[in-house]
């Protein structure tokens, strides 16, 4: 048995048990999900533009070799430094040796799920360096030991009380716990932070490949300060998050804001070509573009699961999910939960063992796929995880003995005649109006939040056997 | 570190073929366009930058420019101030605003000229009271306006300080983003930083409740100066 079955479940119950958490998760959820059709109703024909999003973002993974080496020669000719990292690890060691290079004391960050990918914070912290997040969300759950819970809203399981104990110790005194009390109190904290900062680390939403310029989408201002204000400045960048060229870029601007918040264009799109000109006032004098493969580039020798990453990471997927909105992203225990999390972690990670149960974390209705505005099959991807999963051989003993005994039964008609008949008399102690409520395991996982229909006292076989006898089975063609 | 060529061969070998040596044909998309006549654009611009919490007015004359800024600063009583240092903004604004506020006797700290270390500069304008740009372009569609950077402009300007004011000629103003990225594709280099912004400051990572001004700007004012050709007849009528 996997050894984190336990885990997983532990983590579902605490969800399931936490009604502040559900209930959160579904207010956020419900508020960006109708934003995001106010949007993308006002732009006329969504549909248009979620195909030209699509055929943007296919064109751009299938030729991904080319554009990413354009966007090199670009960096570098710009005067920037590029590092490729085929591994997380590798990743943290290209910037924690740049920060000691620079003797960083102060880095200021900006959201960078990459970040979180390659859990940058601890080692640099365990190197003796302060690393803030400056991402309201971000900067209250770093407060608090804690990882993000959604791709947008990062602290959405949070309640302003919880928050505004989360800060009281910093404080040093007890704060009021309305926002716009907290928001002042963050301001103030964050300022003298901001002007200190020896290195700024941002994420990118999009780099283009013809200039040599990333996009950073914020609502906060933080990602401007952190790549206006510290002397240099690093940015993580998964390495499949590439346009072509400005063309390209305005429709996926368009899309991201629209899906992700219902905005038409986040309070802030900034688009860099560092490093600054020499003789510019404000800006980053060195600039290092860090590329992460993490498997991204197995990914795209699968033709199967290619797709997932046209990914704009917009969060459209998670606030759709009938799964998500139920237990919200801790219990997926992955960096990217939602839907798109369920797909992409079991391949990022290369672990079926440990992330396999993402894949059923899913109704398979299919909103996710509906909602992705580059229109990535994501339920279909998360069937043809399930099967991907069973394939490798992870799949639980029980799971494996129930389709065993569900084989041999159905070739073997005598047995499966018996086992009816003692199921139809053995089930009463079970039963309670006409459903099973109840029954030993491993039927109690299942009875325990959900009930059976109970076995009928005459199966339709006996009753077809019946019928035949009596010559009353009517053919197709008969007239009653 | 993984060097280039590897890198890039490894993608190659997983999409199963040699990386192409020329640009690859551009992704062909068609999206629905936004086009509005030049006088709607303006009130557009200006509707949606107001629906996001930012204050905006057109102007004709610097008699109306002066009106508008007291209006909007007149409590913060720059004359007064013996601290220069109060408003700080680019080294060159359009020729309305230069005047208009020399006519107020507000005084200007030029960013770009205040101090020689970057660190004085950004303390400057973290004490200021409000910044003053102009801007390249305005979105109708969105309510942004879009500043590139130069040494004559500091970045921190519309950042730090509390208030941000940007004074733009209607003119500017165009309907999409997709209109402006065309034009700065035309750019030979594309700016340091080219920055939309559409409001102030906003967050809502507190129990989804809207909060403004967490770390940029938390008043944002545009003052559009009304430079259409058509200006003077509309006014005669
Ligand atoms: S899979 Fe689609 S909907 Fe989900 S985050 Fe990515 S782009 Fe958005």
């Amino acid at each position: 048995m996997s050894t984190y079955k336990p885990i997983v479940e532990k983590r579902v119950d605490n969800a399931l048990t936490n009604d502040f958490l559900r209930k959160a998760t579904r207010r956020a959820t419900d508020r960006l999900r109708h934003n995001k059709y106010n949007a993308a109703d006002e732009l006329g024909d969504w549909e248009k533009w979620r195909l030209a999003g699509d055929t943007i973002r296919s064109h751009v993974i299938a030729n991904l070799d080319y554009y990413l080496k354009q966007l090199i020669t670009q960096v570098e000719k710009n005067g920037g430094h590029v590092h490729l990292a085929q591994t997380p690890s590798e990743a943290v060691d290209i910037v924690s040796k740049i920060a000691r290079d620079h003797g960083a004391k102060t880095i200021i960050k900006s959201k960078s799920m990459v970040s979180e990918e390659i859990h940058l914070n601890k080692v640099l912290e365990k190197d003796g360096i302060s690393v803030v997040e400056t991402d309201l969300g971000e900067y209250i759950l770093q407060v608090a030991g804690e990882v993000p819970s959604h791709i947008i809203v990062p602290a959405m399981h949070k309640t302003r009380q919880q928050v505004a104990e989360i800060f009281e110790p910093l404080a040093g005194h007890p704060l009021s716990s309305d926002t716009p009390t907290l928001t002042k109190f963050v301001r103030q904290q964050m300022r003298q932070k901001f002007l200190q900062g020896d290195i700024g680390i941002t994420g990118c939403n999009f780099a283009v490949a013809e200039t040599g310029s990333i996009t950073m989408v914020t609502n906060e201002g933080n990602g401007r300060m952190v790549s206006t204000l510290p002397r240099v400045q690093i940015t993580l960048m998964g390495m499949e998050r590439i346009v072509p060229s400005f063309r390209e870029l305005s429709v996926l601007l368009n899309l991201l804001g629209r899906s992700a918040t219902g905005q038409r264009l986040s309070s802030y799109t900034t688009i860099l070509t560092p490093p600054k000109q020499s003789t510019d006032a404000d800006g980053p004098e060195e600039f290092h573009l860090v590329i992460l493969d993490h498997n991204r580039s197995e990914i795209l020798g699968d033709p199967t699961f290619r797709q997932s990453l046209k990914c704009i990471r917009c969060g459209a997927c998670f606030n759709v999910c009938p799964v998500y909105r139920q237990i919200g992203g801790h219990a997926y225990g992955s960096v990217y939960a939602g839907p798109i999390g369920s797909v992409i972690t079991p391949l990022l990670e290369n672990d079926w063992e440990k992330w396999g149960h993402l894949p059923y974390f899913s109704s398979l209705c299919g909103a996710c796929t509906e909602a992705c505005p580059v229109r990535i099959p994501l339920h279909d991807l998360l069937v043809k995880l399930r099967a991907r999963k069973t394939m490798t051989g992870h799949t639980p003993q029980i799971e494996k003995r129930i389709f065993q005994a569900y084989r041999y039964m159905f070739t073997h008609e005598k047995t499966l005649r018996q086992a009816l008949r003692l199921g139809a008399r053995f089930q009463f102690p079970f039963v309670q109006h006409d459903r099973i409520v109840s029954g030993p395991p491993p039927l109690s996982n299942w009875t325990k939040s959900k009930t059976l229909p109970k076995v009928a006292s005459k199966s339709f076989m006996y009753l077809w056997a019946e019928a035949k006898h009596k010559g009353t089975i009517p053919t197709p063609n008969s007239k009653e | 570190m993984t060097n280039t060529n590897d890198f890039i061969s490894l993608l190659a070998s997983k999409l199963g073929r040699s990386t192409p040596q020329s640009a690859p044909e551009p992704a062909a998309f068609d999206v629905p366009s936004f086009q509005v006549s030049s006088q709607e654009r303006v009130r557009t611009f200006l509707d949606n930058w107001q629906a996001l919490g930012g204050k905006g007015a057109i102007v004709k004359s610097p008699d109306e420019a002066i009106q508008c800024l007291q209006e909007w600063f007149g409590d913060l009583s720059f004359a007064q101030t013996t601290n220069q240092g109060t408003i700080v903004s680019w080294n060159l604004l359009p020729a309305f605003a230069e005047s208009a506020f020399t006519t107020l006797n507000w005084p200007l700290a030029r960013y770009s000229q205040a101090a020689p270390s970057p660190q004085d500069r950004h303390q400057l304008a973290a004490q200021a009271e409000l910044g003053v740009t102009g801007a390249d372009w305005g979105v109708a569609l969105s309510g942004t306006i879009v500043t590139s950077s130069n040494p004559q402009r500091g970045r921190a300007v519309s950042l730090l300080p509390p208030r941000h004011l940007t004074v733009m000629e209607t003119s500017k103003i165009r309907n999409t983003i997709a209109e402006i990225l065309s034009e700065v594709s035309a750019l030979e280099n594309p700016p340091a930083a080219l920055e939309f912004i559409t409001g102030p400051s906003r967050t809502s990572d507190i129990e989804m409740d809207l909060s403004i001004g967490v770390h940029g700007p938390i008043e944002v004012y545009v003052l559009l100066i009304d430079d259409s050709e058509d200006t003077a007849s509309n006014s005669s009528d």
